[in-house]
């Protein structure tokens, strides 16, 4: 009777200003997966409708009669056990019907877990000028429930906590922290995880934001030949232009692939120069090349920074050798001479075609075609797969 | 004497010419601003057409956001649009000539937008932030603003000398207060339902007005072309 009395004082008026069908006891409960609910349906009296023809469906499947228990001529409940985690945000929808199938009232079921502790934050700075942090979470990283995630950091001797506001940068887990950071000074920084269920807060780091900096790929990077070597390639680029506003140094690291080969090869002493020679390459070949850029010694400090990205590839090809072309156990000279002049035509075909003339006349030119070859062969294999695979029009 | 009266005239008159200019364009532009929205004159029949297709493609996107609306609420949720709310526009379209029923399509525009506004915030809170559902409300909220502007400045061209009513407040009485999350899947459900059955008879009814409208001005203007 006290708990009728609870459940009258706890009618809702808004479906209408007159008095709703039904009230479910609990109203959008919380639960843990596993554990078990017990709902009661309380029907008003004055509806004329007896709790023995009433029903209950949770997300639209009848719930058997089993589970039911009248407790009195207008009140019938349900007692559901090892639930299981909520089928969708907005909760599972338990509601109670009367014989007819009409709605009598519902509530909606959060059933999931607590968070477990976020693991795995890491932050970066683009050029000191502000912090990115990245986190991964616990466990198994579903809570079956809306779970909120909350970046804080503050100063580590003095200042208030605050929370990152931009959540929004495309990808989970992230924030971004835009501006008004402090340098030469640490930061702790830790994520908050939330829901109906509980809280959990990830390992606090601390960091300077200088010693988490990274910039932008070089620029300009070009690739060309070493005179008439065969077998080298000399690469030049820019420095990342945020570096000229900055007291550090910068260390690069260079990357090159065969023109038909997925594997790269790294050149990594490449120290604070911004040329490089690459040796022992292949005769003949076309090479793609890409570099990037470590800010070092940001401000006299000797600690490295952060890799940047990749710079967009770069191609140049390496010398044919002219052995090849004399008499060897390579294909013969004849074959090679046809091979070569049927390519030589196609080249000169495509200069004529975009009106470079003679006076643009380079090897250049020539890396340039090579790369505009490879690129236009994956654009008609695309397009042959796709005529493939696309169903015909009738 | 005469040098001064000579010289008064040219004064008086150009600042006569001033005041008559600035009293007609103080009025035009009375007239053409009326309830916050900017009116120009348009051709009857291409701005009927205006708001026939994009009444359609507001219908069209209502199908398909009550769709994704049930499906984001979970099973069972057909039966939700089936139940009764108060305070809840109804779709129809009401008054016997063409000016009651224009006002009666702007009247229920307004009346929809603050409904579409509470449905968007409930769901704001029960959806993740990348769902469709929420992109979907907030599309249907700016198109519906628009309607109700270009059938405002319609009713102001055809109908000139009949008051429009002033906005509709968004007052308490207007949404429901706040609701247990069932309570908000149900509202949102009938608020869409009727939503989209508004739509279609606005549809319906545009195409009749375009009728009747636009060819009583035609035939008006006949008439005087006559004289």
């Amino acid at each position: 009777m006290l708990s009728l009395l609870c459940l009258m004082m706890f009618v809702p008026r808004v479906f209408s200003s007159s008095t709703p069908p039904a009230v479910i006891f609990p109203q959008d409960p919380a639960l843990r997966m596993g554990t078990s609910l017990t709902a009661t349906c309380t029907v008003s009296p004055e509806r004329g409708l007896h709790a023995n023809t009433m029903y209950w469906t949770m997300n639209g499947k009848r719930l058997p009669s089993s589970t039911y228990d009248l407790l009195s001529p207008n009140g019938l409940s349900v007692t559901l056990h090892h639930l299981n985690g909520s089928q969708q945000q907005s909760g599972d929808n338990l509601v109670c019907h009367s014989g007819d199938g009409h709605v009598l009232a519902g509530s909606c079921l959060y059933v999931g877990m607590p968070p477990e502790k976020p693991v795995n934050l890491t932050c970066w700075s683009r050029n000191t000028k502000d912090l990115s942090c990245k986190w991964t979470p616990g466990g198994r990283g579903e809570t079956f429930i809306k779970t909120k995630y909350t970046l804080k950091y503050k100063l580590r001797w003095y200042g208030r906590e605050r929370e990152c506001e931009d959540y929004s940068t495309g990808q989970h887990y992230t924030c971004y922290i835009p501006r008004d950071l402090a340098l030469f000074t640490p930061y702790e920084i830790w994520v908050e995880a939330s829901n109906q269920l509980g809280t959990a807060t990830s390992d606090v780091i601390t960091l300077d934001i200088l010693d988490v900096v990274t910039t932008d790929p070089p620029d300009n990077v070009h690739v060309s030949r070493v005179g008439e070597l065969e077998d080298q390639l000399t690469v030049h680029w820019g420095s990342p232009p945020a570096l000229k506003d900055f007291l550090f140094q910068a260390k690069y690291q260079i990357r090159y692939r065969l023109e038909d080969s997925t594997e790269w090869k790294v050149v990594d002493d490449v120290g604070n120069q911004t040329s490089c020679r690459l040796a022992g390459l292949r005769a003949g070949t076309v090479y793609f090349v890409q570099v990037r850029c470590n800010p070092v010694g940001i401000y006299g400090s000797r600690k490295a920074g952060i890799w940047s990205d990749w710079s967009h590839p770069s191609a140049a090809s390496t010398p044919q050798s002219e052995r090849l072309q004399s008499g060897s156990c390579e294909p013969k000279s004849g074959e090679q001479n046809s091979t070569l002049r049927r390519e030589l035509k196609q080249f000169f075909g495509w200069v004529r075609k975009h009106s470079y003339g003679c006076s643009g006349m380079s090897i250049k030119l020539y890396d340039q075609w090579r790369v505009w070859l490879q690129k236009s062969h994956r654009t008609r294999n695309q397009v042959a797969l796709w005529k493939h695979t696309e169903p015909s029009l009738p | 004497m005469s040098g001064h009266v000579k010289n008064m005239c040219p004064q008086l008159s150009i600042s006569q010419a001033a005041r008559t200019l600035l009293s007609l364009l103080l009025v035009a532009a009375i007239d053409s601003v009326s309830a916050g929205v900017v009116c120009r004159k348009q051709p009857c029949g291409s701005s009927l057409q205006r708001s026939l297709k994009l009444t359609k493609l507001i219908h069209k996107e209502s199908v398909d956001l009550l769709k994704t609306y049930k499906v984001s609420q979970g099973d069972m949720s057909e039966l939700f649009c089936q139940m009764s709310i108060n305070n809840v526009p109804d779709p129809n379209i009401s008054g016997l000539d063409p000016s009651e029923r224009m006002l009666s399509i702007y009247s229920h525009c307004k009346a929809f937008l603050p409904h579409l506004k509470r449905v968007t915030e409930q769901q704001t809170d029960l959806q993740p932030p990348s769902s469709a559902l929420l992109s979907k409300l907030s599309t249907a909220q700016n198109r519906t603003n628009g309607l109700a502007n270009q059938i405002n400045c319609i009713y102001q061209t055809f109908f000139p000398n009949l008051p429009i009513p002033p906005e509709p407040v968004d007052g308490p009485t207007s949404v429901p207060p706040s609701q247990n999350v069932f309570q908000q899947k149900v509202y949102g459900c009938v608020v869409l339902k009727r939503f989209k059955e508004f739509l279609s008879r606005v549809t319906r009814e545009l195409r009749t007005l375009k009728s009747q409208v636009c060819t009583r001005r035609t035939s008006f203007a006949d008439t005087n072309a006559l004289f």
